[in-house]
C-alpha cells in the first residue's frame, strides 16, 4: 500500500479498473468455447431442421394447389367417405322402387281406422263405473 | 422463424462473464469454475433466453450472479500482501493490478457486486439497474459511493485529475 500510495496520488481509477479487467487464461476459454459450440451446432441443427421441413411442406402445397390438386384431394376424401360410410351403414331393407301390377294388386291393405271404434270403446269404458241417468222407466213387458 | 441462439459467439461472452466473476471472486479457479458453471446452465436453458428482455451478455450475468450468489459467495477472495511483494521482481502494471484487486476484495458484498458489473463485465448503470432490479439513479449513486470507498482503501486522492468523458456512461 505505501508504494502505491507514493507513486499512483491521482489516479483515474476507472480507467484502473477497466483496464486491469481479469482476463481468463486462453486454453480455457478456447475449452469453454469448444464445449459451447459443440451443443450450439446441435441446437442449430434443430432448429435448421425444422424450418426445412417448414419450407418443403410450403413448397409442395403450392406447387400442388397450381395444378388444382387440391380440389381433387379434397373429392377423392369426399368420394372415400362415401364409400366407408356405405360399408358401415347396415343396409338390410330392400326397397323395391319398381311399380307392378303385382304391386297393385295385392298392395298391402291399409291399416284399418280404428278411431270410431277406439271411441265406442272409450265410451264403454267411461261409462262402465258411473250411474246413467235415467230418462224414463225401464221397459218390464 | 429461426429463433436466435444467444451463445453463437461464445469468446467475448466468456471473457465478459469471466471478469465479472473475477472481480468478485479473485481471479483464478474460483472465477473459472463459475464462469463454466454458468455456461453449462446457459446451454441447459439456451431456449429460455428471450431476446426482447435483453442483450445475452445480460442474461449470462444473471445466470453467473445467482451460480455465484447461491455457491461461491463465502469462498475465500485469494488475496496477496502486496507490501511483501519484492517490487524489483514485478512490472508496474502487474503490481498496480494487484493492488486493485486486493482493494476490490476489501469492499462488501454488494460493492463488489457493482464494480464487478460496471468495470468487469462492462454494463452501462442502466443495465446494471435492469439486472438488479433497482434503478438507474440508485445504481449510480451506489457505484460513485463504492469507488469513493475503494480510492479509500486504496489511500487515492477523491480529486481525479482527469476524469474521461462518458466514463460513467
Amino acid at each position: 500500500m505505501r508504494y502505491w500510495r507514493k507513486r499512483h496520488e491521482g489516479l483515474d481509477l476507472e480507467a484502473e479498473l477497466r483496464a486491469g479487467r481479469p482476463e481468463p487464461a486462453s486454453e480455457f476459454v478456447h475449452r469453454l468455447e469448444a464445449r459451447v459450440r459443440n451443443d450450439g451446432s446441435r441446437f442449430r441443427a434443430g432448429s435448421l431442421r425444422v424450418a426445412f421441413v417448414g419450407a418443403l411442406t410450403a413448397v409442395m402445397l403450392l406447387a400442388v394447389a397450381s395444378v388444382g390438386g387440391v380440389g381433387y384431394a379434397s373429392s377423392a376424401a369426399e368420394d372415400a367417405a362415401v364409400s366407408v360410410k356405405r360399408i358401415v351403414t347396415p343396409n338390410d331393407v330392400i326397397t323395391v322402387l319398381k311399380r307392378s301390377p303385382a304391386i297393385d294388386q295385392y298392395k298391402k291393405p291399409k291399416a284399418k281406422k280404428v278411431k270410431k271404434a277406439k271411441k265406442a270403446k272409450k265410451q264403454g269404458k267411461g261409462t262402465k263405473g258411473r250411474v246413467r241417468a235415467r230418462t224414463r222407466p225401464p221397459f218390464t213387458g | 422463424m429461426l429463433r436466435r441462439d444467444p451463445l453463437a459467439d461464445p469468446a467475448p461472452l466468456i471473457k465478459r462473464v469471466y471478469a465479472y466473476a473475477a472481480y468478485r471472486l479473485g481471479d483464478g479457479a474460483d472465477a473459472e469454475d463459475a464462469t463454466s458453471e454458468t455456461f453449462e446452465r446457459a446451454v441447459k436453458y439456451r431456449k429460455s433466453y428471450d431476446p426482447r428482455k435483453g442483450e445475452p451478455v445480460a442474461w449470462l450475468l444473471g445466470i453467473a450472479k445467482r451460480c455465484i450468489d447461491g455457491g461461491w459467495s463465502k469462498a475465500e477472495f485469494p488475496t496477496q500482501d502486496v507490501d511483501s511483494v519484492d517490487t524489483t521482481d514485478l512490472e508496474e502494471e502487474t503490481l498496480r493490478r494487484l493492488m486493485i484487486s486486493r482493494a476490490v476484495a476489501a469492499l462488501d458484498e454488494r460493492d463488489r457486486e457493482l464494480i464487478a458489473l460496471r468495470y468487469g463485465a462492462d454494463l452501462t448503470a442502466r443495465e446494471i439497474a435492469e439486472l438488479l432490479g433497482a434503478r438507474t439513479n440508485a445504481i449510480e449513486v451506489a457505484l460513485h459511493r463504492a469507488l469513493g470507498r475503494l480510492r479509500g482503501i486504496l489511500g487515492v486522492d477523491e480529486t481525479e485529475p482527469v476524469r474521461k468523458r462518458g466514463a460513467s456512461r
